[in-house]
């Protein structure tokens, strides 16, 4: 039963505790529970677990504080908003919406900045170049700047932001893959597959991406934060999710001027998305250094 | 060795950038006794007041003059630069009599008629921009008739000369001699005026700064020596500026004025209202021909349009959005002040206009839309000082879902907003806006005539009614016709008028005593000069 | 070298002016600027005259060609806005109170990160370590004008040790700076650890160790310098972020810098100063990366080759 442990353990813990108290230490226990109690279970059981309709208020109930404020009752232990919405029930909500919008902004700026990397990579020459052209100008796009532009040119909406958001995302992944491609496609197995008779699209679908799938999961981890935390820049900005949408970041442009007065507006979704971001982090820094340590430059 | 020499590179780069000192420091100075600071929300800071617009002159009001004062009590308008003015029998010449012994800043000179034919002459540039400055074209001429007597000739009769001509107005009055010696640039560097205090500077996007001037021909004699107007943006950094003690003034929105009176400081009222907020109405074309006019807009019927009103609480509105802080609009456009104002519609507006949810159902049904089958949107914006919009549409979204109405609210940016009712295209929808006072011929000509810039409730009466009410010059005509117009619109339930605003500013009272000003005048915040300081 | 130079260079340029044609027509598209320039009270001859003064009544491409022509030779035409400014005289104004703020914020990034990263990679897989990640991803995690609201009303209003807004000396630059820079802190200081830790483990280290130079002499004096080349790369990424991130910290403490006039340029719809102002910032990005990558490429020869 001699396991090297290579720290001690508290002297209260009994032996069986300690060894499972082993194991859980090898995973990011802390940053995988936050998430699922701030953005994950929020985000799927919103409609079971919310005490109210996100979207209605009572003008009466307004500004209320939080429940251990003086003010404050248990029917809205977070209080209420300028419009008299529950505040709780808007964050259940906002995770969701918060979930949903880095998801599909992920998803389809990962998908082209993917497929696009893996052409560059694989195809090299002209195809690299010019794929390579349009990376760095999509890198130098000032980010907050084109947001703002773009919407005021068509109004803030689910699909805008969405937009901004791929245009801004997919040459992360675009550089990434292709610079995983140019190294996997040296390889034996290539080469080897090539011979074969596979045609391009094969080795790059079959081949070629699995081998890049790691590192994608550790970018696409680490970026759910970064867009949170874009989103809600853009919201302060006036550039973000339309109103009454309840989103984390327009929660907080909501309660911009009230930050003295009713803190607690801006407040929990200011706390909301710093723990889920954080916790993000982590667990994209753990995947980092366990599923490949090559990844630092990320 | 190489290697570090990137990392000291950068290191040394940022701080060299850190302590570069382009800019004076000159905002840096903490306040001194004599200085006030008023914190505002901004405004388009340029010398050139024949391009900025009229809420914006807040930044001329201390030290450019107009020919005549808006009285800061009665509201009345009275001798300033001018000492008389009087129209002709027929309303198209305007004739002022100037004031002897005004000196420009700076050594200009002596104010006479030239300086107003070149101020005038600036409204006339192709590039102006400001509020009245199609009024100001109407002008056919400016004719010097001696040192100190000037006429405005109209291509047509016009009563709205003296409020054009007035502190509520633009016409800034500056140096001729100035222009001629330095130019424009000259004049962008350094305007010359007659106020009571005049200018020392600017610093883009922060403030501009004025000083006392002795003597002033008016015996005016600000208590404060410097004046300066700082920009800021975000309502939390006023309120800071104020509680830090690095403001002495500060335009703040409802919301926060509640923390600044509780950390003591007071809260100073305009005289007057000064700016109203009605929900508008698209598509109300009602002129015959108009091919804007779509039937299948559900508030064209006017049970639709009683029954959009009296579903809001107005009471309730005003105390959670404005913190109680106005008075019930009972026509668009109109305030006490207004000619043809009906005090009849005070007694009335509850019976038709109050909040009556079950009355807003029946309405409604009676129209032929049941519970769901109504369905619009709602257009909002904010503007720098004005961030209730949203709010209220909101509300609005909330009170119509009582009543079984749908509605989406769609925030755009105001320019939008606007294109829209210019060219006749928001017929979808309905939005809220607060728009500052002006004369009611005024204001009917802009919104509800059909060869106006903008469209809101026309029709042939208010067409007619309108075009006699602009030529007419007999006081009592016209008051007739005025009354004409505004009952037609209280009865027909043209729009959703709310509420009319006064202006409020904080103020510190260990600082700022009394201040009395009547918020007409162009940007609201104006006679600085009466600010007197606290004992 | 020399070609490789030339073909970047190229490359740069015409990044730049896509950028230009991008900016040109998105500004285009937010709608007609006169809404904003004209009052309630401008009828139909008002908006005619007024867009055949700035030449708005021309179609597109005459625009973009004049725009163009006009922009190689640095003039970006007279703002909307801001009457009587040229576009560009509003960016010069502007830019260095940007570069100020985004010099300190870096400035006080490294200041912060590089102690972090070294004591994170020493000590490392101890407390030390995750704490000094903690804090370090917080800063990454903070939306960044929360953060900034939070500290105006903390350290300035309640403790009163800084003013709240505005631009003077050092002390109105610390808050902006702060709230700019902490976002930053956790990427260099990740880059600081690892860096040194391969350089801690090397070859050389051990030489210099058992020559029997102190510990800290050989952190501080061998390992540090050595691991310097990686943060190259990302000044430039810096640069760019942190010249947007300017925006919204701007905004919060009214830094009269070009985030703030681009803001405000937007809304008012005044096309001739946002055009300026991206197409300058894109400018100095693109023109950075390239100095970064011929930097790269004379350092490792390899990447001459690609």
């Amino acid at each position: 039963m001699a396991t090297v442990t290579a720290r001690a353990l508290p002297w209260y813990a009994p032996p069986r505790v300690a060894r499972a108290l082993r194991q859980v230490r090898r995973y990011p226990v802390v940053a995988l529970s936050l998430l699922m109690f701030l953005l994950v279970i929020p985000a799927v059981l919103a409609p079971l677990v919310s005490p109210y309709d996100p979207l209605k208020g009572s003008l009466a109930k307004r500004l209320k504080p939080p429940v251990w404020q003086q003010g404050g009752t248990i029917e809205h232990p977070l209080g209420t908003d300028k419009l008299g919405r529950d505040i709780l029930s808007r964050m259940i909500y906002g995770a969701r919406v918060s979930l949903m919008v880095s998801l599909v902004a992920i998803f389809v700026g990962g998908s082209v900045g993917t497929g696009l990397g893996l052409m560059s990579g694989y195809f090299g020459g002209k195809t690299d170049a010019l794929i390579m052209r349009l990376v760095d100008i999509s890198l130098s796009l000032p980010t907050i700047l084109l947001a703002l532009v773009l919407v005021a040119a068509v109004g803030p909406s689910f699909g805008t932001v969405i937009t901004v958001l791929v245009v801004l995302l997919w040459a992360r992944y675009a550089r990434l893959v292709r610079g995983e491609t140019l190294s996997i496609k040296e390889r034996d197995f290539i080469a080897r597959a090539r011979v074969a008779g596979a045609s391009h699209s094969r080795i790059m679908t079959r081949y070629i991406f699995p081998n890049v799938v790691n590192s994608l999961i550790v970018l696409a981890t680490l970026q759910v934060g970064y867009v949170i935390l874009l989103e809600s820049a853009l919201s302060f900005l006036g550039a973000g999710l339309p109103r009454p949408t309840p989103a984390w970041g327009l929660m907080i442009a909501d309660g911009r001027e009230l930050i003295v007065t009713a803190w607690w507006v801006s407040l929990f979704p200011g706390l909301a998305i710093m723990l889920t971001v954080l916790s993000l982090n982590l667990l994209g820094d753990w995947l980092r250094d366990h599923l490949d340590p090559k990844l630092r430059h990320v | 060795m190489r290697r570090f020499v990137p990392i000291a590179l950068g290191l040394l780069l940022a701080l060299a950038l850190t302590f570069e000192t382009t800019l004076t420091p000159g905002a840096a100075q903490e306040a001194k006794a004599q200085k006030l600071v008023f914190a505002s929300a901004g405004f388009e800071d340029s010398n050139r007041f024949w391009m900025v617009s009229r809420p914006d002159h807040l930044q001329y009001d201390p030290f450019l003059e107009t020919l005549l004062e808006v009285d800061p009590k009665t509201g009345e308008y009275t001798a300033r630069l001018a000492e008389k003015w009087q129209a002709s029998p027929d309303y198209k010449e305007w004739t002022f009599t100037l004031r002897k012994g005004v000196p420009f800043h700076f050594g200009y000179g002596q104010f006479t008629a030239k300086d107003v034919v070149h101020s005038h002459a600036l409204m006339m540039r192709q590039e102006a921009t400001a509020t009245l400055v199609g009024f100001w074209r109407q002008v056919d001429e400016v004719k010097v008739v001696n040192d100190h007597q000037v006429v405005f000739r109209f291509k047509r009769p016009t009563t709205v000369m003296p409020y054009a001509a007035s502190r509520a107005g633009d016409l800034r009055i500056v140096s001729k001699a100035q222009w001629d010696k330095e130019g424009l640039e000259g004049f962008d560097k350094r305007p010359a005026g007659t106020g009571s205090y005049r200018y020392v500077g600017r610093q883009p996007g922060l403030s501009i700064t004025f000083e006392r001037v002795d003597n002033h021909y008016r015996g005016e004699k600000p208590a404060f020596k410097e004046l300066e107007f700082r920009l800021a943006r975000e309502e939390s950094t006023r309120l800071a500026l104020i509680l830090s003690g690095e403001a002495q003034i500060a335009d703040l929105p409802r919301e926060l004025q509640k923390d600044a009176l509780k950390r003591g400081m007071k809260i100073y009222t305009s005289s007057f209202p000064v700016d109203w907020m009605t929900v508008y109405l698209g598509g109300l074309y009602f002129l015959p021909g108009d091919t804007a006019f779509k039937p299948d807009v559900a508030w064209t019927k006017k049970p639709v349009r009683q029954a959009l009103n009296v579903a809001i609480n107005r009471k309730e509105l005003l105390n959670t959005v404005f913190a109680g802080k106005g008075t019930p609009t009972y026509v668009t456009g109109w305030s006490a002040q207004s000619e043809g104002y009906n005090p009849e519609w005070a007694s009335r507006f509850d019976q038709m206009y109050g909040y009556n949810p079950g009355k807003a159902k029946a309405l409604l049904k009676e129209a032929g839309y049941g519970p769901g089958q109504l369905k619009f949107k709602i257009l909002a914006f904010t503007e720098p000082g004005e961030s209730e919009g949203p709010q209220v549409a909101e509300a609005l979204g909330i009170y119509y879902k009582d009543v079984g109405v749908e509605t989406e609210i769609e925030v755009l940016d105001w320019a939008k907003v606007r294109e829209m009712f210019r060219k006749k295209t928001i017929g979808c929808c309905i939005w809220p806006n607060i728009i500052s006072w002006r004369p009611a011929e005024e204001w009917i000509r802009i919104s509800n005539h059909s060869k106006g810039p903008n469209h809101h409730y026309e029709n042939e009466f208010i067409e007619k009614t309108y075009l006699a009410w602009a030529a007419a010059v007999n006081p009592g005509e016209r008051q007739r016709l005025a009354r004409a117009v505004a009952d037609h619109l209280f009865e027909e339930f043209a729009d959703i008028p709310l509420f009319w605003f006064a202006n409020e500013v904080v103020a510190n009272p260990k600082v700022v005593g009394e201040w009395v000003y009547p918020g007409l005048g162009a940007g609201r915040s104006t006679h600085f000069h009466l600010i007197k300081a606290a004992k | 070298m020399q070609r490789f130079i030339a073909r970047r260079f190229l490359q740069s340029l015409l990044a730049i002016w896509v950028m230009s044609l991008i900016v040109f027509t998105l500004a285009r598209v937010t709608g007609n600027p006169l809404d904003v320039m004209l009052p309630l009270e401008a009828g139909p001859e008002e908006y005619e005259r007024v867009s055949k003064y700035w030449g708005l009544d021309q179609p597109l491409y005459i625009q973009y060609a004049i725009f163009l022509s006009k922009a190689v030779r640095g003039d970006f035409g007279s703002s909307w806005k801001w009457h009587g400014h040229s576009a560009m005289g509003l960016v010069r104004q502007r830019l260095p109170a940007t570069l100020q703020l985004a010099g300190f914020a870096l400035f006080i990034s490294i200041a912060l990160a590089l102690p972090i990263g070294v004591l994170a990679a020493v000590k490392k897989g101890t407390a030390w370590d995750s704490v000094a990640k903690i804090i370090a991803l917080l800063g990454q995690s903070l939306p960044g004008f929360w953060l900034g609201i939070v500290l105006m009303w903390i350290f300035a209003v309640h403790l009163g040790w800084f003013p709240t807004s505005g631009r003077g000396g050092i002390q109105y630059m610390i808050l902006p700076a702060i709230t700019l820079g902490w976002f930053q802190v956790a990427a260099i200081m990740r880059l600081v650890r690892s860096s040194m830790l391969e350089v801690l483990d090397s070859e050389f280290v051990k030489l210099t160790r058992i020559k029997g130079v102190p510990e800290w002499k050989v952190v501080w004096k061998h390992c540090l310098r050595n691991a310097s080349i990686a943060p190259l790369t990302f000044f430039a990424i810096i640069a760019g972020v942190l010249m947007t991130g300017s925006v919204v910290t701007e905004s919060v403490f009214s830094w009269p810098g070009t985030g703030l006039l681009v803001v405000d340029a937007v809304r008012a719809r005044d096309f001739q100063v946002v055009q300026a102002v991206v197409i300058v910032f894109a400018g100095i990005f693109i023109l950075t990366n390239l100095l970064v990558d011929i930097l790269y490429a004379y350092l490792d020869p390899r990447i001459r080759y690609q």
